[in-house]
């Protein structure tokens, strides 16, 4: 069986991507290893989820059923319970492998892909905690996981590592639960989730946050039993003599999310370090033809709004390139971050596109009440733009207008903090 | 009443079991684990040494050159598996060359095929080792296995022969009275057996001491620390790569393992704990630097996890392998620190020596030496695959995505000869959650399929000792 798009993936990346690739005549696969689609936002009901895209608030199941609706007529095909387990690609076809009970291995071909996998949550073995291996300690998506999807407490007295969204949410989680929330450490002088996290899932409910803290011991043979926390140094060094003793059964971990890519691997695109996604183009098309890619498997928002803006255009250009054949034409200039800026998303755009400007993505290292986004063309400085209650946890657009360009060189975004 | 009682369910204590079964005995083995090979057996190196290194004359020299050989019974027999990958050994200055030399010569005098490498060879074979290497000594004969499984596989060999094997048995009490000695355990339950080994690993001295008044050995355990690469990285180095012994230890290595991952460490730091495997900041520092001194660019963007593991070693450099001075028929397998992997089955051949000289044993008529390991799918090929998935559509159910373990591996591993009845014996036996993610998305379907095939409540399933179940409590409404 040969399709025109095959999208990976059926949360709100796919789902959106799906919706803006569909026209009729055009042959789509849409393939989703959970029974149902809506992917990570099913485990997410708290509200917040929507404000941008559909100028209201919703709920992550409530978010996700838009999605669906959206696509529940449209004819195209939808394999559930289905996972890909490798891609390859020949000349200018791609072949998925996946599996299901139904059919066990099989094939399909593809024209053009889209990647909506999603992410992971890091674990305790990737930042090497230091200190004993009990049970009782595991990514805060699994803790959320098991609570609203299956009904189930991980834990009694818990601490939280990382003040990452979803460690903030399952703080306030766990507490109208009957749990006892001991606190929440993170690692940087300022949270990594949203104001709006912190406000109502730690102040509301008197959940300490330790800013510049980490842990620096666990201890439990079997089930977790204690963790020391320190404050760091600039440097992120332990100062001796800080440790606060917290004797808790659970530890969860909110210490960032992975794009979920290896089933690319054999395609050898390019990844970036900075996202640890996949370079992309401004057809989010990576660098691999026909390979596209969106939502957080691209790289880890903070909003679903803005995967679904984003999704919504990776489907539209791969829709223009199963009709076009190809959408690359010439060299690709780069787009890097300055200072004060973790990555720039697209990394790579064609100038010679027929396109009046591209929005790019971006993500600051440090906070600032105001400050402004410098973007240079090699040496020259094109555009200028203002920016206030800048922060890492949150996701920055900046729109820049094709006529604004002045050569050929490699755009450079960065961040003027303003005192 | 049993003929004989083993304490310690690890590779040592495991291959002996498998010895025992091949009489007319009456075995059975405790382990005060909730699964077996937890302690060194699950956490070291995984190499199977040629016997380069242990001193001249040594028990450790004899047994590891011996093991080395008898590995090839427990692949052909046991289906363990085995990297037939080699080692080199790694010079960069003139005092480790002469180190080098020094190891050749023992090489050669514990009969070991050792060989210098020209070193456009070694850059060739393995290009990412430090350029500044100058000397490299080639060991043809190391391999690498998966140590934990070594320890399944005789056991399970040695219980499809009659052994009995029981989890979950802390001893805390040997009397001997006559000829019968009563072993207690912590969780109530009262043994009676002609004879015991103790093969208790860390514990080994513990053990000895509730039966012995003078101990003959100290133990003093070493831990050993270590990170785990990422699958991404096979190839990066093909075989084990050694620096020469110096000041700092026996230093650190780079060792491909079976499954595609690459292990760096360990360190070697003494501790008082018999049970402390805590991972220190300083010593993964430690071990990064010095693989660095002998591998360049080692992608340690990679880790997926580290660990600990603590070496049974005592005070004396050789194992202890004796029948007490002052208990008869009790049994020391002691000081069973590196190479105690690689050693295992001769120590196991040792032992039945030491028996054969006091009692006579008589053969088993029904003893198979064989065991067929599970099969997973990933390990199948296409068309085993293809009649797998025909005869149970649990094949196609993909639980672990990172390692391709599918529904039927994991419901075969529950209900396997040694069964897994917590989240992490599964990943021990089918890999689920071993990969990249580390269980992230697999774990809960393992919990439920635990749940399931268990039939237990899932607030009963552990991660992995008693009492430690992942989900704690239903909450109120179900949703």
């Amino acid at each position: 069986m040969t399709y025109d798009i095959v999208i990976i993936g059926g949360g709100a990346a796919g789902l959106a991507a799906l919706h803006s690739a569909y026209e009729d005549g055009l042959k789509i696969l849409l393939i989703e290893r959970e029974k149902t689609l809506g992917g990570i936002l099913k485990q997410c009901i708290h509200n917040g989820f929507g404000v941008h895209h559909y100028k209201e608030e919703l709920t992550g199941p409530e978010y996700a059923e838009r999605g669906i609706e959206a696509i529940q007529d449209l004819d195209i095909d939808v394999f559930t319970d289905t996972t890909v387990i490798d891609i390859s690609k020949k000349k200018k076809e791609f072949t998925l492998s996946m599996m299901n009970t139904v059919d066990g291995e099989f094939d399909v071909k593809a024209k053009a892909v889209i990647m909506s996998t999603g992410c992971y949550e890091r674990t305790r073995g990737q930042i090497q905690l230091p200190g004993e291996r009990p049970a009782g300690i595991m990514p805060a998506g699994s803790a959320q996981r098991y609570l609203n999807i299956d009904g189930y407490l991980v834990g009694k007295k818990v601490f939280i590592l990382g003040s990452g969204d979803i460690g903030l949410i399952m703080a306030r989680r766990m507490k109208l639960e009957g749990a006892d929330v001991l606190g929440v450490a993170e690692l940087m002088p300022y949270s990594n989730g949203l104001t709006r996290n912190i406000v109502q899932c730690l102040h509301d409910f008197d959940i300490p946050l330790y800013l510049s803290h980490t842990i620096t011991n666990i201890k439990g043979k079997k089930q977790l039993e204690q963790i020391t926390i320190s404050e760091v140094d600039e440097r992120f060094v332990p100062i001796a003599g800080t440790e606060k003793h917290f004797d808790v059964d659970t530890l969860l971990l909110s210490v960032g999310l992975v794009p979920d890519i290896k089933m690319f691997d054999s395609l050898n695109m390019d990844i970036s370090p900075l996202t640890k996604g996949a370079i992309v183009d401004q057809f989010f098309q990576t660098s691999v033809e026909g390979l596209f890619a969106c939502g957080n498997s691209l790289h880890v928002h903070d909003l679903v709004d803005f995967v679904t803006q984003e999704s919504e255009k990776a489907g539209e250009y791969a829709k223009q390139y199963v009709k076009e054949g190809s959408l690359r034409q010439k060299k690709l200039t780069s787009v890097m971050p300055g200072d004060r800026v973790r990555y720039v998303l697209p990394q790579k755009i064609d100038l010679t596109a027929d396109q009046e400007g591209w929005t790019f993505a971006l993500r600051a290292t440090e906070n600032a009440q105001r400050g402004t986004f410098k973007i240079y063309q090699g040496d020259a400085l094109i555009m200028e733009k203002k920016a206030r209650f800048i922060a890492p946890a949150e996701m920055e657009h900046i729109e820049v207008k094709k006529d604004l360009l002045v050569s050929n060189e490699p755009l450079k975004i960065s961040l003027e903090v303003l005192a | 009443m049993y003929d004989y009682l083993v304490i310690g369910a690890g590779v040592t204590g495991a291959n002996i079991a498998r010895m025992l079964s091949k009489y007319e005995l009456n075995v059975i083995v405790l382990d005060k684990e909730s699964d077996i090979g937890n302690g060194a057996t699950l956490a070291n190196s995984a190499i199977v040494h040629s016997g380069h290194d242990p001193k001249e004359d040594t028990l450790k020299a004899k047994l590891c050159v011996r093991g080395n050989a008898l590995y090839h019974e427990l692949e052909k027999n046991l289906d363990v598996p085995l990297m037939h990958n080699g080692a080199y050994l790694l010079a960069s200055d003139e005092e480790s060359e002469a180190q080098l030399d020094t190891l050749f010569n023992r090489a050669k005098y514990n009969g070991v095929h050792a060989e210098f490498v020209p070193l456009e060879v070694a850059f060739k074979e393995e290009p990412n080792i430090a350029k500044d290497t100058t000397r490299v000594l080639s060991l043809p004969s190391t391999k690498i296995t998966y140590p934990w499984e070594v320890a399944l596989a005789c056991m399970e060999n040695a219980v499809s022969n009659g052994v009995t094997y029981k989890g979950n048995q802390t001893v805390n009490s040997i009397q001997k009275d006559g000829d019968i000695f009563t072993v207690t355990t912590e969780e109530g339950d009262v043994y009676e057996t002609k004879h015991i080994i103790n093969a208790a690993g860390v514990f080994v001295e513990k053990i000895a001491a509730m039966i012995e008044k003078d101990v003959p050995y100290k133990i003093n355990p070493r831990r050993g620390e270590y990170y785990v690469l990422d699958r991404r990285t096979k190839g990066f180095v093909n075989r084990t790569i050694y620096p020469v012994p110096s000041v700092r230890g026996k230093g650190v290595l780079l060792v491909p393992q079976i499954h595609g991952n690459i292990l760096v460490g360990p360190n070697a730091i003494e501790q008082d704990s018999l049970d402390d495997y805590s991972n220190t900041p300083d010593g993964l520092r430690w071990v990064r630097n010095e693989a660095s001194r002998i591998v360049q660019n080692i992608p340690f963007d990679q880790i997926i996890r580290t660990f600990t593991g603590i070496r049974p070693s005592i005070y004396q450099y050789d194992f202890y392998i004796e029948e007490s001075l002052e208990v008869d028929n009790f049994f020391h397998v002691a000081g069973i620190d590196s190479p105690g992997l690689t050693a295992a089955p001769a120590i196991a051949e040792y032992v039945e020596e030491i028996l054969k000289g006091k009692m006579r044993l008589v053969k088993k008529e029904s003893y198979d030496p064989k065991r067929r390991k599970l099969v997973l799918y990933n390990e199948m090929t296409k068309r085993q695959q293809q009649k797998a998935f025909d005869e149970d559509k649990r094949y196609g159910n993909l639980i672990c995505k990172c390692e391709k373990i599918t529904e039927a591996d994991v419901v075969k591993s529950i209900h396997s000869p040694i069964p897994a009845t917590s989240v992490k014996a599964i990943k021990k036996r089918a890999r689920a959650g071993a990969g990249l993610c580390q269980g992230g998305y697999c774990e809960h379907q393992v919990l439920k399929l635990l749940a399931r095939e268990l039939e237990k409540p899932l607030t009963q399933v552990d991660y992995y000792h008693p009492s430690t179940p992942l989900v704690k409590t239903e909450t109120k409404v179900k949703p």
